[in-house]
């Protein structure tokens, strides 16, 4: 453990300033959202702006949705390594993606600026944001089928952006080349490159204020304080290696094989290790997770179980060490493809929220069905203006000791929003019979897991292409405490000539009209023995049609 | 005699302007559980104190919390809801975003309390996304629903059909059918409330519409009998999220309108007193026990948007733009595991309140410090009503913080106003940055009672120059009431994009809004006082998913041009970038005013005395020790006056503190005007 704050710090000052890097972050996410431009930053708040120490420690991050948390820190490390702070210039500015060296995947392109202050790098300011397109086998740039990473895209290896206030023309002609809409990726790359700017603009008035050796210390404080907090708040967990194991449904490739997420969770002295030994090895599709998105996995889940009321900072995740065997799921070999791995993430977070059920029982529910079913429909409306419509959709949390599951609810490492049945009829020649709550989905418990969600399409009209990827398939949210599993998800493809397929979790296909499609997403997992079960609860849930007469006799 | 009367969680504020503009008002304790008792009660003050005789009462203008708090309380209608066949569910699904990004046990998102799944009936119809009926309406299935649901005892029934905003015929022959059979029920169509896309955000807003309006509309009749039988001869007029007045009459058919009504009265106020002062563009910080307010006034007029947030609920109506945080007064400081000062988000609220109030407070909170730091005279709290005691603010902070950090108890003091500033200025630095807007172009201008102590530390955090302190900061959303204009408003789809948009066609649309807001207006039976006209649309490049508001000029020259010039103007100012790329309209909506009086110079006369009352010792952020403050009176602070900060300015209703570094002065209208001198 470090060493406490020096005595000499006022701990006002130090709070003052902690609300003044946050509110920066803030300020930078918020530019970054406001002036992108494409729909997925817009809407789908697929970004996030950092503050780093010198040293590559995040001081303050704002990200709407937790897969980013931390994200940077690798990248942010390779610069480092890559451009030692000697070699910086005020001006500079540097970017990269490519997740064998500290990235994400390849849509995620980080820039990061070194901000001086009196010609001293006193801090990095950094933005991430996820690109509508960075080339690759398919628009979108997230193939389902891919097999390398060549097919996911163009590889950005860490390069200077801006020399000395000079922009890398070079680097831009070559990325505008490489990318289906070179337009949009630049107006979301000066959106980036504005977060940055104004991150730097205001921890520059910060070191004129406090002057920057004071500026140092207040920020070594406000790591090791986070430190504390979280060690006091880990050693609160009994000390012990607790297991958990839980699957994905397949690669997308070999849809017989299923994948297996695999951790051992040492809580030892006020430490959290995560050993990921036992989960499969590297996946031939795109699902394979880099360590980066193994720690945002970590880190969400150590934010879940330890006091909210911890500032987020680097120092939250000192305490924390992860053991990635190589060549495997969540640490690939290059060149294996990584575009999907957002459904990893989730799992990897289940299961390491999942180890903890026994031991913090009041903290972590079942399991959730932790999946977003995700999907798209592309084809031609009829006056031959083609569309493409993506689509959302979640399934149900976990049931907790004392509260029922959440029907229909983003859990863990994503947060998106569904997309309204109004809003895709409008859009695409495609109507929608059916949205409803799914009874008797979640899984049975004294807390009843949550409800997954049953939605029919049906092509009014030509021909659509389909992708459809889903999880819990063929692997169930598991209950807890004697509680029941929620239900497989189930999606069918119903031809207008009566035949019937039933989705293998992962599929590309065409749709033609009159063809529906009915999914069913998965429940959440239940808490507690069925039999204990509340009878005014389980008739409430009779009523209202979450349970079914059948569901309601044999409990 | 105008009244104004705003009814507050803790205090009902009483505005009455007697014919010569002269302003006097109240404070009386909230009655929650019956809030109209404290208005009759204020009305039987004003006759004893200020002998107002309720016959001359020729206004009695009204902000409410009633919809509001039948929410928070759930304590609206037993409703049921009928919708399209197979999407019952629609309102219990929501949008699956959860607002807890870190939380692993959730709670539902969604307001399926308005109506659980037993009281949720699907009938066969449906409507194409062009409006064409697919499924033709089951009238029988309708009347069959109906029966059970009155079987089932509900008061209201929200009809809530896909693509209804396209095609209303549906919606309207159920609604029919459901009121013939059972005229008792109140009965809320989707068309009628939120005319516009996205079946979640719309069933969510109807179904709200249905639950308050029987509790609204008993309230406003309970309301409505006292002042008849009181005396008064005015006709009862309600505040408006939107920031407009409307009659009784008329605001119980659409009580969903009805959520923002004090914020909005506070934010028509300090535009009043902007203009009373010359300044356009403002920031207004409303610092209550527990949260503070923000809103934004830009060029004279206030910030709208199109959707709000109840209790954690989407509701899809217009309302002023405020925004709030969770700091206020009565937060609460701490300190963490690691040694840190905290402040918030715990609130001692107005019970027990903080220390210094003797109810048994035992935490330190932000008033107590004002009082150790000597911005609070212990004796003139909330106009002396309310005695503090300074040795139980002092004890708690010694204990609780100073004692722990070994540090002296009003150098924590004023660890926790910085603290707390720090906290509040990133946060409304915050709520203009997202709308576009650079803080420092704007005055502060504190409300409540709490805003004005704070206001020049906040300025000076946020780069601000000017301070503008109303004459009654404490009281100002019952003055917006009396300034306020009467105003309605209707809205329509109307799909179009921009570049193929039918002149003709849209007069003839917006004509046939004007045709449905002339009957509303004449329900007000303000005589034949002249009536403006406002056309807005929402518009949104194609593709995107969220709209834009932007004013229609059909007066002017190539009224589509310059649409489509103001979308990309508010499209950079909101987003940071504007391309002229093809754009289209969602919805349009007339709006019809009258009246209002925000212009009005109101007589200031200030009262006999002295204003400086003596000094006071207090500490303020960068000073070592404490400095002698001068204390002014407000009330007798004359035009002209200028006075150089440090200083206090004492008044009922509030006290400002003026940090060393500002200069005071009183403008004609009686205004406090700060000036940073750096």
């Amino acid at each position: 453990m470090s060493s406490p704050a020096a005595p000499s710090l006022d701990p006002i000052t130090v709070e003052v300033v902690r609300h003044k890097l946050d509110g920066i972050a803030n300020e930078m996410e918020s530019t970054l959202l406001r002036s992108s431009f494409s729909p997925i930053v817009k809407e789908g708040l697929d970004a996030s702006a950092s503050l780093f120490t010198p040293a590559g420690e995040t001081l303050a991050q704002a990200c709407a949705i937790p897969i980013h948390l931390a994200t940077l820190i690798p990248i942010v490390r390779t610069f480092i390594k890559e451009f030692p702070l000697d070699t910086m210039h005020e001006g500079d500015l540097f970017v990269m993606n490519d997740p064998y060296l500290g990235g994400t995947h390849l849509p995620d392109i980080a820039i990061v600026m070194p901000v001086f202050h009196r010609d001293r790098v006193i801090a990095f300011s950094a933005a991430m944001t996820h690109h509508q397109d960075v080339g690759g086998m398919t628009p979108g740039s997230i193939p389902t089928n891919a097999t390398e990473i060549f097919q996911e895209g163009l590889r950005i290896p860490p390069l200077r952006l801006r020399d000395r206030g000079v922009m890398n023309d070079t680097f831009v002609k070559m990325l505008r080349l490489n990318v289906r809409i070179p337009d949009t990726v630049m107006g979301d790359i000066n959106a980036q490159i504005a977060a940055c700017q104004i991150g730097a603009r205001r921890l520059i008035e910060l070191a004129d204020a406090h002057g920057h050796n004071l500026m140092n210390a207040i920020f070594q404080s406000l790591l090791d304080r986070s430190e504390t907090m979280t060690r006091a708040a880990l050693r609160e967990i009994p000390d012990g290696t607790y297991r958990y194991a839980d699957h994905l449904d397949n690669d997308g490739i070999e849809l017989d094989r299923r994948v297996r997420i695999e951790v051992a969770v040492t809580i030892k002295d006020g430490t959290m290790h995560c050993d990921f030994t036992g989960s499969s090895g590297q996946l031939r599709g795109p699902f394979n997770c880099v360590p980066s998105g193994s720690a945002a996995a970590a880190y969400f889940s150590i934010r879940a179980i330890t006091d909210p009321s911890i500032p987020t900072n680097a120092g939250c995740f000192r305490p924390v060490t992860l053991h990635l065997p190589e060549a495997s799921v969540v640490n690939p070999r290059a060149p294996a493809p990584v575009g999907s791995r957002t459904a990893t993430i989730k799992r990897i977070a289940g299961c390491i929220l999942g180890a903890f059920k026994d031991v913090l029982p009041d903290k972590v529910p079942a399991d959730s069905a932790g999946t977003l079913l995700t999907m798209a429909f592309g084809g031609q409306r009829p006056d031959g203006s083609t569309y493409v419509v993506g689509e959302m959709i979640a399934g149900g949390s976990g049931a907790s000791r004392y509260r029922d599951g959440v029907d229909m609810i983003e859990t863990d490492a994503t947060n998106c929003m569904n997309l309204p049945v109004e809003a895709l009829e409008m859009e695409a020649p495609i109507r929608v019979n059916r949205l409803a709550l799914r009874a008797d989905s979640g899984g049975a418990g004294r807390q009843r897991g949550g409800l997954g969600v049953v939605k029919e399409y049906e092509v009014l009209q030509g021909e659509t292409t389909l992708t459809h990827r889903g999880e819990r398939h063929y692997c169930q949210a598991s209950g807890a405490d004697g509680g029941g599993a929620g239900a497989l998800s189930i999606s069918v493809i119903r031809r207008v000539d009566g035949e019937e397929i039933a989705i293998p979790s992962k599929l590309v296909t065409s749709l033609r009209a009159g063809d529906k499609l009915i999914v069913e997403t998965s429940g959440g997992g239940g808490y507690g023995d069925p039999r204990q079960r509340d009878a005014a609860l389980r008739a409430a849930d009779l009523a209202n049609g979450k349970i079914s007469a059948v569901a309601a006799a044999d409990d | 005699m105008d009244i104004g009367v705003d009814i507050g969680g803790t205090f009902t504020d009483v505005v009455c302007r007697d014919p010569s503009g002269q302003i006097r008002f109240v404070k009386v304790p909230s009655t929650r559980a019956d809030p109209g008792r404290a208005v009759l009660h204020s009305i039987r003050h004003m006759a004893e104190a200020w002998g107002v005789k309720p016959a001359d009462i020729a206004r009695f203008a009204h902000g409410t919390t009633v919809a509001t708090n039948a929410v928070l309380e759930r304590k609206g209608a037993r409703i049921g809801l009928i919708a399209t066949q197979g999407f019952r569910d629609v309102i219990e699904i929501g949008r699956q975003m959860r607002h807890r990004m870190y939380d692993v046990i959730l709670e539902p998102e969604t307001p399926a309390f308005l109506a659980p799944g037993a009281r949720r009936k699907e009938v066969p119809e449906r409507i194409a996304a062009d409006g064409a009926v697919v499924t033709p309406l089951d009238e029988a299935a309708v009347a069959r629903v109906a029966r059970e649901l009155a079987d089932d005892g509900v008061e209201a029934i929200a009809i809530c059909f896909l693509f209804a905003f396209a095609n209303p015929a549906h919606e309207a022959r159920a609604r029919d059918i459901v009121r013939a059979n059972h005229p008792a029920i109140v009965v809320t169509t989707s068309h009628e409330v939120d005319p516009a896309f996205r079946e979640y955000e719309r069933t969510v807003v109807t179904a709200f519409d249905a639950y308050v309006k029987p509790v609204i509309d008993r309230y406003l009749r309970g309301l409505e009998d006292g002042l008849a039988g009181a005396g008064v001869p005015a006709p009862l007029q309600v505040m408006q999220s939107r920031g407009g007045l409307m009659a009784a009459s008329v605001a119980r058919q659409r009580p969903v309108r009805l959520f923002l009504s004090g914020p909005a009265a506070g934010v028509i106020g300090a535009r009043m007193v902007g203009r009373s002062a010359g300044i356009d563009d403002l920031i207004t910080v409303d610092i209550g026990g527990t949260s503070c307010d923000i809103a934004l006034i830009d060029r004279g007029k206030a910030l709208i948007r199109g959707e709000g947030v109840i209790d954690g609920f989407p509701v899809r109506v217009a309302m002023v733009d405020v925004n709030s945080i969770g700091a206020g007064g009565g937060s609460i400081a701490w300190l963490d595991r690691a040694g840190g000062l905290r402040v918030g988000p715990h609130s001692a609220g107005a019970e027990p309140g903080p220390a210094c109030y003797g109810r048994g407070g035992q935490e330190p909170t932000v008033t107590d410090a004002s009082v150790v730091l000597g911005y609070v005279n212990p004796d003139y709290f909330a106009g002396g009503t309310l005695k503090l005691e300074p040795a139980r603010a002092r004890a708690v902070i010694q204990d609780k913080l100073a004692k722990p950090l070994a540090m002296s108890v009003e150098q924590a003091a004023l660890g926790i106003h910085r603290v707390l500033n720090a906290q509040m200025a990133e946060g409304i630095r915050l709520v203009s940055i997202r709308q576009g807007l650079d803080p420092r172009k704007y005055a502060l201008l504190p409300l409540g009672g709490g805003g004005p102590v704070h206001a020049t530390a906040l300025a000076r955090e946020l780069g601000i120059g000017r301070v503008l302190v109303p004459r009654h900061p404490g009281v100002l959303s019952a003055a917006g009431l009396l300034a306020a204009p009467v105003e309605h408003e209707i809205s329509a789809s109307f799909p179009r994009p921009l570049a193929d948009l039918d002149l003709g066609e849209l007069r003839r649309h917006l004509g046939e809004l004007d045709r449905r807001c002339a009957p509303l207006m004449a329900a007000e039976k303000l005589g034949a006082a002249a009536v403006s006209i406002q056309y807005l649309a929402d518009v949104c490049y194609i593709g995107q998913a969220y709209t834009l508001e932007v004013p229609l000029h059909l007066d002017q020259p190539e009224p589509i041009k310059r649409l489509t010039d103001d979308f990309l103007a508010v499209h950079d100012r909101v987003y940071g970038h504007a391309t002229p790329t093809p754009a289209r309209i969602v919805n349009i909506r007339a709006i019809h005013r009258t009246g209002g009086s925000e212009d009005d110079e109101l007589p200031y006369a200030p009262a006999a005395g002295d204003p400086l009352k003596g000094t006071r010792p207090i500490l303020v952020a960068g000073a070592k020790d404490f400095v002698p403050a001068a204390i002014y009176e407000r009330a007798a602070m004359a035009p002209g006056l200028a006075f150089q900060g440090p200083a206090i300015v004492e008044q009922q209703d509030t006290t400002t503190l003026v940090e060393p570094g500002w200069s005071g002065s009183i403008d004609r209208a009686g205004n406090l005007i700060l000036t940073s001198r750096s």
